[in-house]
């Protein structure tokens, strides 16, 4: 019983010794560089892991498949997530400029009905 | 007579406001100036068209593949489509052509440089505002020539493989979506008019989502291109420290020190490498400079968490460590 725990003991201290120490935290990326020198006041205003939370729990109510979430978030860097952090509702999305020609096709249509125009009785 | 009176108003409306486009006289008239061809088209750009609301894929693809990657839209709507919004993000487009293995560069606001990169053959994405008020629509679609003797743009849109568009009718859509362009390119090759900042946020992206080769060679082509900045050198010792070649990141960081001495970002990053590499003295003399640069920027916090690394591990420098 006693042999089996230091069994144990030595197994995790090996396993400690074998994981690799902190990834690097103390050393200054790239991106984190270029932001230092053009854009220095947005750094504090969110932390870049609230970020990520927000754009997850965003991306998941507009309608993104829970299996591709995490890949997602992954593929963006802590500026773009920042950026992105709770505006994803108001952000600019292409969608299609067909809604929009509807609307004047629809504008057309009741200056016609009006009087206004006659441009839809040329086409008999 | 109740009517044509209307419809004289209207065509006096029509009038003035045709009359307030004119006036802005040709768009592409400055072309000539600054020594691009008068008209360009890029004919090999593929086309897909757009299916439901779907633009963002569709000219990711365009240029995607105009740039050499294998892709389809369908591949890349699980990756850009946001279906409770109809549409893609500007960043989900970025992110997606990193993935893709390419540098994705966000133009400068100005349709000069947007026709420069046209010239230099990559067509480029554009994001348009197109309706009104409470309508607002967003459209995505992809540049693919010019010619400056009619005042045209081409591109591929939506459905539509060839659409001409007056560049007057351009800039207005485009100025409301604050001139966003952007072009795809093979790590290594520059823009054809590269602003530094643009570029090297765009290189950093790549180092940021772990993709080191690509990231390597767009570094690599900075540095060739403006060897008077310290950056790129920078960038290239991370890239070194990310697959573990300490040598080499500290003969770039030495590059780059020696181009800007007061560069805080490597000067931090060489105390941590020299505290790596077992010499904690050359270490604190390297951080205690960074403290003094950093002062209360914004990298303070970052030289002050390696200052208490080093502070941590006494003792001289072993052999084989910077004399001095």
């Amino acid at each position: 019983m006693r042999n089996r725990f230091v069994i144990y003991f030595v197994c995790l201290a090996m396993l400690n010794l074998g994981s690799p120490l902190v990834a690097q935290a103390e050393l200054i990326g790239t991106l984190q560089a270029v932001e230092a020198s053009t854009r220095a006041q947005d750094l504090a205003t969110v932390s870049s892991a609230l970020a990520r939370d927000q754009v997850r729990a965003q991306f998941v109510a507009f309608g993104v498949d829970p299996a591709q979430v995490e890949t997602r978030v992954a593929a963006l860097t802590d500026s773009e997530l920042r950026t992105l952090a709770g505006k994803i509702a108001e952000a600019p999305s292409g969608a299609d400029a067909l809604a929009v020609i509807g609307i004047v096709f629809v504008v057309l249509l009741i200056l016609e009905m009006v009087g206004v125009i006659d441009i839809f009785k040329k086409f008999p | 007579m109740r009517r044509s009176r209307a419809a004289r108003a209207a065509t006096l409306a029509a009038a003035l406001v045709l009359a307030g486009c004119a006036s802005r006289g040709p768009q592409l008239a400055p072309v000539a100036a600054s020594g691009l061809p008068a008209s360009v088209e890029l004919e090999s750009t593929p086309f897909f068209p757009q299916q439901d609301y779907q633009c963002g894929p569709a000219a990711l693809a365009t240029v995607l593949v105009a740039s050499g990657a294998q892709v389809s839209p369908d591949d890349l709507v699980s990756e850009v489509y946001l279906p409770g919004r109809k549409g893609s993000l500007q960043a989900e487009l970025v992110a997606a052509a990193r993935s893709r293995g390419r540098l994705p560069y966000l133009l400068p606001p100005s349709l000069d440089d947007l026709l420069a990169q046209l010239a230099a053959g990559d067509p480029v994405l554009v994001l348009q505002k197109t309706g009104a008020g409470p309508w607002p629509g967003w459209h995505y679609a992809v540049v693919i020539g010019y010619d400056a003797s009619r005042d045209r743009l081409v591109l591929r849109s939506g459905t539509e493989s060839r659409l001409e568009m007056s560049a007057t009718h351009f800039r207005a859509t485009w100025d409301r979506a604050d001139r966003w362009a952007m072009t795809v390119l093979e790590p290594g090759r520059l823009p054809a008019r590269a602003d530094f900042g643009r570029y090297m946020e765009a290189a950093a992206g790549l180092e940021a989502v772990s993709r080191l080769d690509d990231a390597e060679r767009a570094y690599r082509a900075a540095a060739l291109h403006w060897p008077d900045e310290s950056l790129p050198r920078l960038a290239l010792a991370n890239t070194a420290l990310a697959r573990g070649d300490e040598a080499a990141a500290e003969r770039e960081l030495r590059a780059a020190l020696s181009l800007a001495p007061d560069d805080v970002a490597a000067r931090n990053n060489l105390a941590e490498v020299l505290r790596s590499m077992g010499c904690p003295e050359s270490a604190r003399r390297e951080i205690s400079t960074a403290t003094r640069l950093a002062a209360d920027g914004p990298l303070a916090a970052a030289v002050a968490s390696t200052q208490r690394r080093i502070d941590a591990s006494s003792g001289p420098d072993g052999p084989g460590c910077p004399a001095d």
